[in-house]
C-alpha cells in the first residue's frame, strides 16, 4: 500500500508539472503584460518597463521563462505580479476561502447526491425515481452563474427582508407540506393504502412543524433546545439502527440509543465548556465522542459488535453535531444585529473586520458560505445522483448480490454490505474527476458573490494580463486537484482489494 | 459429451452484414422515437433553433421579426415584456406577442431580437465545440485505445494532464487569447481543449473491442490497422461517439455562457446568451426580464440536448433499461 | 458427519454414496413463471412438477432457455420482482410461496442452498472468503464470529482447499476458478442444508476441474445428508451422478424417470435426440446427431407440442394438441408425447433422428 501511494505521488507530481507547463505557455500567449506601459512614453514608464521585463523575464523565450519560474518555485518563491508585489501573500488569503468552498461543496454534493442516487436506484421506476431523473436533467442544464444570481436575489435579499417578520404564509406551508408528502409517498414501496398513509404523515408532520416555526417566530431567533436534541437524536439513532441492523436483534439499537442518550444528557453540563470553545476543543470533543461511543458499542453490542460500534459512533457524532448547531444558533440573534439584520450574506467570504468569539466567527463564515455552496451543490448533485444510481443498478444485477440473497441474508445487509460497498468503487473515480469541475464552478460563483478567492484573483489578473498571479492561482488549484485525485485513488484501492493487493 | 444442438448460424456474407447493419439502425431509430424524453428534447431543440434563426434572420437571410438586435428605440411601458400567453377567457390579456415580447433594455433595444441573436451565437458555438471536441477526442481515444505501448501511455498521460486543469480556467485563458478573433474561432479553440471525456470513453470502447474475436481475426489475416479501425471498430463505437457528442454540445453551451459571463467568451459587439446575462445582471431588480429570458434559453438548449443524448444512449445501449428487479 | 478422505481420489460414484430416503423434502407442483417484457409476456416456466426425496440427486437437463434456471430460482425465491409466479413449492409440506418473507429467508441458505454456474462472478470481490462464508452462518444463527469462522475453515477443509486457515483471509481474486467453486460449495453446505440446488456448477470450469468438483459435490452431499438438484447440459454427468432425471423443453418437463430407465428406454423424442447426441457404444463410428432447429420463442407459443417443428414423429395431432405428462409403460417414468408408444416399439429410437438428418 505504501509503495502504491509513493508511486501515485510521483505520477501526480509529474502530471502537475506538465499541466503547469501547458498553462504557462497559454498564459504567456494570452497578451502583452507591457501594454499599459507602452502607451505612455514618460521616462518613469520606461524605467517601470525595464523593471517589469526583468521581474517577469519577458526578455527570454517562453520555455526559458518557464524554467525560470519553476526554479523560483522550487526555492519557494512564487514570483511577483506586474506591480512588483509578491504573489504568495495574495494567494494565501485567496486560497483559504476558495478551498473551503470547494471542499465543502464537493463533499456535501457527493454525499447528498449519492444518497439520492441510491434511493432512486432501489426504487427504480417509482415516481420518486422519475422525479429525480427529471430534476437531475434540469440540474445538469443549469448554468452555475444563473443559479448563483437567482440564489442571491431570491434566497438572500428577499429572505433577509422576510426575516424581519418571519411568518410563513399559510399557502406556502400547504404547498411545502403537500410536496413533502408527495416525496415520501413516492419513496414508499407498496400498496395504495400505505402510500396514502405515508403521504398523510409526511404532509401533517411538515405542516405542523412549519406552522409551529412560523407561529413562534422561530426564524427570528432560532435554536434547537434540549428537548428537541434529545428527541431527534434518539429518533435518529433508532432509525439508523432499524435501517442497518433491523428489529430482530436489538443490541445494536441499544448501543446506538445509549450513545445518543448519553450525548443528549450532556447538553446542559457542556454549555459552559462550549462557551469558550475553539476549533481545537471542538475537535477534541468530537474525538472523545467517538471513543465513548466506541466503548458503548463494544460493551452493549454483544455478538453484533460489528454493527453496533459504527451505529453508536454515528449516533454519538450526530448528537454532538446537533449540540454544536444549537450552540451556534445561540449566537444568531446577536450576529444578525451586528450585520444589520441581513444574516444571509451575498458578498465576500466574511464580513470585513468582523470580530467575535468562535461561534460568531463560525456563524459568519457559515452564512457567507451558504449561498455559493448551495449553488455549487445544486450543480454537482445531478452528476452524483445519476452516476450512483447507474452504479447501484449495475451492482444490484451482479451475481454476487444474488449469492448474498441466496445465503439468506436480510435485504438491508445485501444492499449495505454487498451492493453499496461495490457500487461506491466507480463513484470514487467520478468524485476525483468532479473536483476540477467544482473548481470551474467556484470561479463563476466567486464572480457572482464577490468573493476575493482564487477565482476572483485569477479572473482579475488574467484580464489585466498579469501572468504570475494567474500561474499562482492555477498552481494552487492544480495541486489541490492532484492531491484530491490521489486521495480518491487511495480510497479506490482501499475499497477494491483487487487493486490494493496487486 | 455435451448436449449440442445446432443453431441457425447467420452467414457472414457481405449482404448479410448489410442486412444486420440496417436492422441495427432501424432498431436504434425505433428505440429513439419511442423515448418520450428524447422526443421532448428534439421538439424543444428544433423549436428554439427555428425560432432563433428565422426570427431575426441569419447572415444574408432575412427574418420575420421587424426589429433589429442592434438598434435602440423608444421605451414603452418601462420596457416590460408584452408577450402574453394567458387566453382572455382565463382572465389574461390573450395570446399575442405584442410590440416587444421580451421587453426592452434601458436603451430601448428590443430584447427579443437581442435574445435571438444571443441564442444564434450560443447555439453555433455550442455545436462547434461539440463537433471539434468529439473529433479530437475520438482521434485521441481511438489511437490510445488501439495501439499499445508508448502511443497509448503518452496520450493517456496527456489526458491526465488536461483533466488536472479545470475547464473554465484553461477556457478563460484560451478565451483571452482567442476572444478578439470572433466567436467562431473561440468555439474552435474551446473544442480543442475539451476533448478529454470523449477520449476516455472512446478509448474504453476501443480497448474492449480490440480484444474481440472479429478484430483478432482481421489482424490474423493481415488487415491494415487503418482498415481495422475504420471498418471494424469504429462502426461499433459510433453509439458512444454520438452520445458523447451530444453531451459535449450541452456542456459546450454551459462553458461558453459561463466564459462570456466572466468576460472571457464572446465579446461585444457580438453577443451571446451568457454575455447578455453578464451585461444586464445589475438590472436584476429593476428589469428582471433582462435576466430571465437568456437564462431560460440557455436552460432550454442545454436541457433539450441532454434529453436527446439520453434518448440516444438508451437507443444505442438498451441494456440499462432491461426489466429486472 | 463424515470427513473427507485424504489422499488420492478414486472416482467416487453414486453407488458409493448413501441411498435416498423416502421422505419428500421438496415438492414442486405446476410451477409457472412468466416475465412481462417490452415485447410481451415471456412464459419461461409453464407447469413444472417434481419431487426430491431425502439424499436424492435429481438431474435436470434441457437446452439453453428451457427454464431450468428460472424454475430453480423460483424455488430459492431469487427471481426479480417483476416475475409472476404461480403453482406451489413445498418444503417438507409447507408452501414457500405463501410463507412470510422472514420465514422464507430462514429457509434460504439454511435448508435450501444453491451453487451457481459462474464462480468467477458469484463471490463478492471486496470481502474475504472467510467473511463471506461466516456471513452465511451468521445470517441464520447468532453465534460469535470466531465460531462462524471456525466453521468456515472446517468447510474449506471439507471441500479440499489446502491451508484453509490462511485461505479464509484471501479475496476471491486470489482463488482459481475451481477453488472458487469449491468455496461456493462450502458456502452452500455450511448450514447443513436439506437440498442443494446446483445450477450448472461446472460449466464455467476447466474440463480437468469439472470432475473433481462433481465428485466433491457428491462427497459433501453425504457429509451433510443433503439432496441435490443438479442442473446441467451434460447427460454424461447425469448418468454418473443422478438417481432421477427431469428433461425440460420450452419451459415444461417433457420426461421424468429413473436415470437407468430413461437412458435405456426414452419415451419422448426430444430425450431420444439428446441421447442420440451422446457418443455411445451402439452408434460408435457414426457422426453425432444433433437435433436440428431451435427451440420456440417463449412469447406467443404456438398450439400443439412445442417440439413438433423439430420432431421426426410429428403429425397433425402433435401440431394441434399439446401432450400432457402421462405415465408410460412403467409407472415411475412419465413422458409428454402423443406417440411414446412408437418409441417403445422401435429397437433403436435414435434411428429416427439419424434417418431424419440424413435425408434432410
Ligand atoms: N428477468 C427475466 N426477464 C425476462 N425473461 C427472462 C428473465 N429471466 C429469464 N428469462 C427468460 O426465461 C427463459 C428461461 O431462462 P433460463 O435461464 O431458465 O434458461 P436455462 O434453461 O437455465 O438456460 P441455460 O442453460 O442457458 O442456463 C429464457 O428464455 C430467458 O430469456
Ligand atoms: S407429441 Fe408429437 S411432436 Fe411432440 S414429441 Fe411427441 S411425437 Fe414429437
Ligand atoms: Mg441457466
Amino acid at each position: 500500500m505504501l509503495a502504491f501511494i509513493a508511486r501515485r505521488l510521483a505520477i501526480s507530481s509529474l502530471v502537475l508539472l506538465a499541466a503547469t507547463f501547458i498553462m504557462f505557455v497559454l498564459v504567456a500567449l494570452s497578451g502583452d503584460p507591457l501594454a499599459d506601459l507602452r502607451e505612455q512614453s514618460t521616462p518613469q514608464a520606461q524605467a517601470q518597463m525595464a523593471a517589469r521585463i526583468k521581474a517577469l523575464r519577458l526578455d527570454v523565450p517562453i520555455p526559458v521563462r518557464y524554467f525560470g519560474w519553476l526554479t523560483d518555485l522550487f526555492r519557494g518563491d512564487l514570483g511577483v505580479d506586474k506591480s512588483g508585489h509578491a504573489v504568495s501573500s495574495q494567494l494565501a488569503l485567496a486560497t483559504t476561502a476558495t478551498l473551503q468552498l470547494v471542499v465543502i461543496a464537493t463533499l456535501l454534493g457527493a454525499f447528498i447526491g449519492i444518497m439520492i442516487g441510491v434511493v432512486s436506484a432501489l426504487r427504480q421506476y417509482s415516481s420518486f425515481d422519475h422525479g429525480i431523473t427529471f430534476a437531475a436533467f434540469v440540474c445538469f442544464s443549469l448554468p452555475v452563474f444563473w443559479v448563483a444570481t437567482m440564489l442571491k436575489q431570491y434566497m438572500a435579499i428577499e429572505f433577509n427582508d422576510w426575516l424581519r417578520d418571519p411568518v410563513i404564509p399559510l399557502w406556502v406551508i400547504g404547498l411545502v407540506a403537500v410536496f413533502a408528502g408527495l416525496v415520501w409517498a413516492s419513496i414508499y414501496k407498496g400498496r395504495w393504502k400505505g402510500k396514502l398513509t405515508t403521504f398523510a404523515i409526511g404532509f401533517a408532520v411538515t405542516a405542523v412543524v412549519l406552522y409551529a416555526l412560523s407561529a413562534s417566530h422561530w426564524f427570528a431567533d432560532p435554536g434547537l433546545g434540549f428537548p428537541f436534541i434529545l428527541v431527534v437524536s434518539l429518533a435518529a439513532a433508532a432509525g439508523a439502527s432499524t435501517l442497518v441492523a433491523g428489529w430482530e436483534n436489538l443490541q445494536p439499537m441499544y448501543a446506538a440509543l445509549a450513545s445518543a442518550g448519553v450525548g443528549a444528557l450532556l447538553y446542559q453540563p457542556l454549555q459552559p465548556v462550549l462557551s469558550d470553545a475553539n476549533l481545537l476543543s471542538i475537535l477534541g470533543l468530537a474525538l472523545l465522542t467517538i471513543v465513548v461511543s466506541w466503548v458503548l458499542g463494544h460493551t452493549l453490542g454483544g455478538l453484533l459488535r460489528r454493527q453496533a460500534i459504527p451505529l453508536a459512533v454515528f449516533s454519538g457524532l450526530l448528537t454532538g453535531g446537533l449540540i454544536f448547531v444549537d450552540r451556534i444558533l445561540q449566537a444568531w440573534h446577536s450576529y444578525t444585529v451586528s450585520v444589520r439584520n441581513r444574516p444571509v450574506a451575498t458578498i465576500g467570504s466574511e464580513t470585513p473586520n468582523y470580530s467575535g468569539d468562535f461561534w460568531h466567527v463560525s456563524l459568519d463564515s457559515a452564512m457567507h458560505l451558504l449561498l455559493p455552496t448551495l449553488a455549487l451543490i445544486l450543480i454537482g448533485l445531478a452528476g452524483h445522483s445519476r452516476y450512483s444510481r447507474a452504479s447501484m443498478l449495475e451492482v444490484m444485477n451482479q451475481d454476487y448480490v444474488r449469492t448474498a440473497r441466496a445465503k439468506g441474508l436480510p435485504e438491508r445487509t445485501v444492499i449495505i454490505k454487498h451492493a453499496f460497498r461495490n457500487g461506491m468503487i466507480p463513484i470514487t473515480t467520478i468524485l476525483a474527476l468532479d473536483f476540477a469541475g467544482v473548481f470551474s464552478g467556484a470561479v463563476v460563483t466567486e464572480h457572482v458573490f464577490g468573493w476575493r478567492g482564487l477565482g476572483a484573483m485569477f479572473t482579475k489578473s488574467l484580464k489585466e494580463v498579469d501572468p504570475t498571479p494567474v500561474m499562482g492561482c492555477f498552481l494552487v488549484a492544480g495541486a489541490a486537484i492532484v492531491i484530491w485525485n490521489m486521495v480518491a485513488d487511495i480510497a479506490y484501492a482501499y475499497l477494491d482489494p483487487r487493486i490494493r493487493l496487486s | 459429451m455435451t448436449l449440442n444442438t445446432e443453431h441457425a448460424e447467420p452467414t457472414a456474407a457481405p449482404q448479410g452484414m448489410a442486412v444486420t447493419a440496417r436492422t441495427q439502425r432501424q432498431l436504434v431509430t425505433r428505440r429513439f422515437f419511442r423515448h418520450k424524453g428524447a422526443l421532448f428534447g428534439l421538439a424543444l431543440f428544433l423549436f428554439v433553433f427555428v425560432l432563433a434563426f428565422t426570427s431575426i434572420g441569419f447572415g444574408p437571410l432575412p427574418g420575420w421579426w421587424d426589429k433589429p438586435w442592434t438598434g435602440s428605440g423608444t421605451i414603452l411601458d418601462r420596457g416590460r415584456p408584452t408577450l402574453s400567453v394567458i387566453p382572455e377567457f382565463l382572465g389574461g390579456s390573450g395570446i399575442h406577442l405584442g410590440e416587444h415580447p421580451f421587453g426592452q433594455d434601458n436603451l430601448g433595444k428590443d430584447y427579443f431580437a437581442l435574445t435571438m441573436r444571443g441564442a444564434q451565437i450560443s447555439i453555433i458555438v455550442a455545436l462547434a465545440i461539440g463537433l471539434v471536441s468529439t473529433f479530437v477526442g475520438t482521434v485521441i481515444g481511438a489511437l490510445a485505445g488501439y495501439f499499445r505501448g508508448w502511443i497509448e501511455s503518452a496520450l493517456m498521460r496527456l489526458t491526465d494532464v488536461m483533466i488536472t486543469i479545470p475547464v473554465l480556467i484553461i477556457g478563460a485563458v484560451v478565451g483571452q487569447i482567442a476572444g478578439n478573433l470572433g466567436p467562431y474561432f473561440l468555439a474552435l479553440m474551446l473544442g480543442v481543449i475539451t476533448w478529454t471525456s470523449v477520449a476516455r470513453l472512446v478509448r474504453g470502447q476501443f480497448l474492449s473491442l480490440r480484444e474481440k474475436e472479429f478484430v483478432e481475426a482481421a489482424q490474423a489475416v493481415g488487415t491494415s490497422s487503418r482498415r481495422i479501425i475504420f471498418k471494424h471498430i469504429m462502426p461499433n463505437t459510433l453509439g458512444v461517439i454520438i452520445v458523447s457528442a451530444t453531451l459535449a454540445v450541452s456542456s459546450g453551451i454551459l462553458l461558453e455562457t459561463a466564459l462570456s459571463f466572466i468576460g472571457f467568451g464572446v465579446r461585444p459587439p457580438d453577443t451571446s446568451l451568457g454575455q447578455l446575462i453578464q451585461t444586464y445582471r445589475s438590472a436584476m431588480v429593476t428589469r428582471p426580464w433582462l435576466f430571465w429570458w437568456p437564462g431560460i434559453f440557455i436552460i432550454a438548449i442545454a436541457l433539450s440536448v441532454n434529453f436527446i443524448g439520453d434518448g440516444l444512449r438508451d437507443a444505442f445501449d438498451p441494456r440499462q433499461n432491461r426489466v429486472r428487479n | 458427519m463424515t470427513t473427507s478422505k485424504q489422499g488420492v481420489h478414486i472416482g467416487r460414484r453414486l453407488s458409493d454414496s448413501k441411498r435416498p430416503g423416502e421422505t419428500e423434502i421438496l415438492k414442486v407442483e405446476n410451477l409457472q413463471v412468466s416475465f412481462p417484457t417490452e415485447d410481451g409476456l415471456v412464459q419461461a416456466v409453464r407447469g413444472v412438477s417434481y419431487t426430491v426425496r431425502e439424499r436424492e440427486v435429481l438431474g435436470i437437463v434441457g437446452e439453453s432457455g428451457s427454464g431450468k434456471s428460472v424454475s430453480s430460482m423460483a424455488v430459492m425465491g431469487l427471481l426479480p420482482k417483476s416475475a409472476r409466479i404461480s403453482g406451489s413449492i413445498r418444503y417438507r409440506g409447507e408452501d414457500v410461496l405463501t410463507m412470510s418473507e422472514r420465514k422464507r429467508r430462514g429457509l434460504r441458505g439454511r435448508k435450501i442452498a444453491m451453487v451457481f454456474q459462474d464462480p468467477m462472478t458469484a463471490l463478492n470481490p471486496v470481502h474475504t472468503i472467510g467473511d463471506q462464508l461466516a456471513e452465511a452462518v451468521l445470517a441464520h444463527d447468532l453465534i460469535p464470529r470466531k465460531d462462524a469462522l471456525a466453521r468456515a475453515k472446517e468447510m474449506l477443509d471439507l471441500v479440499g482447499i489446502p491451508q484453509a486457515e490462511a485461505r479464509l483471509r484471501s479475496y476471491p481474486h486470489e482463488f482459481s476458478g475451481g477453488m472458487r467453486q469449491r468455496a461456493m460449495i462450502a458456502m452452500a453446505i455450511i448450514n447443513n442444508p436439506d437440498v442443494i440446488i446446483a445450477d450448472e456448477p461446472t460449466t464455467a470450469l476447466d474440463v480437468t476441474v469439472q470432475a473433481q468438483i462433481l465428485e466433491k459435490l457428491l462427497e459433501v452431499k453425504d457429509a451433510v445428508d443433503a439432496a441435490i438438484v443438479l442442473i446441467t447440459h451434460d447427460l454424461g454427468v447425469i448418468a454418473g451422478m443422478a438417481h432421477r432425471i427431469l428433461v425440460m423443453y420450452a419451459g415444461k418437463p417433457v420426461e421424468i424417470g429413473e436415470v437407468d430407465q430413461v437412458f435405456a428406454r426414452p419415451r419422448m423424442p426430444y430425450t431420444v435426440g439428446l441421447l442420440g447426441s451422446i457418443p455411445s457404444a451402439t452408434v460408435s463410428g457414426e457422426r453425432l446427431q444433433p437435433i436440428k432447429g431451435t427451440p420456440p420463442s417463449l412469447i406467443n407459443l404456438p398450439p400443439g407440442c412445442p417440439f413438433s417443428p423439430r420432431c421426426p414423429l410429428a403429425d397433425d395431432q402433435c401440431r394441434t394438441a399439446e401432450p400432457p405428462m402421462a405415465e408410460t409403460e412403467s409407472g415411475t417414468q412419465l413422458a409428454a408425447c402423443h406417440h411414446w408408444s412408437k418409441l417403445a416399439e422401435a429397437t433403436d429410437p435414435t434411428a429416427f433422428f439419424r434417418t431424419n438428418s440424413e435425408t434432410s
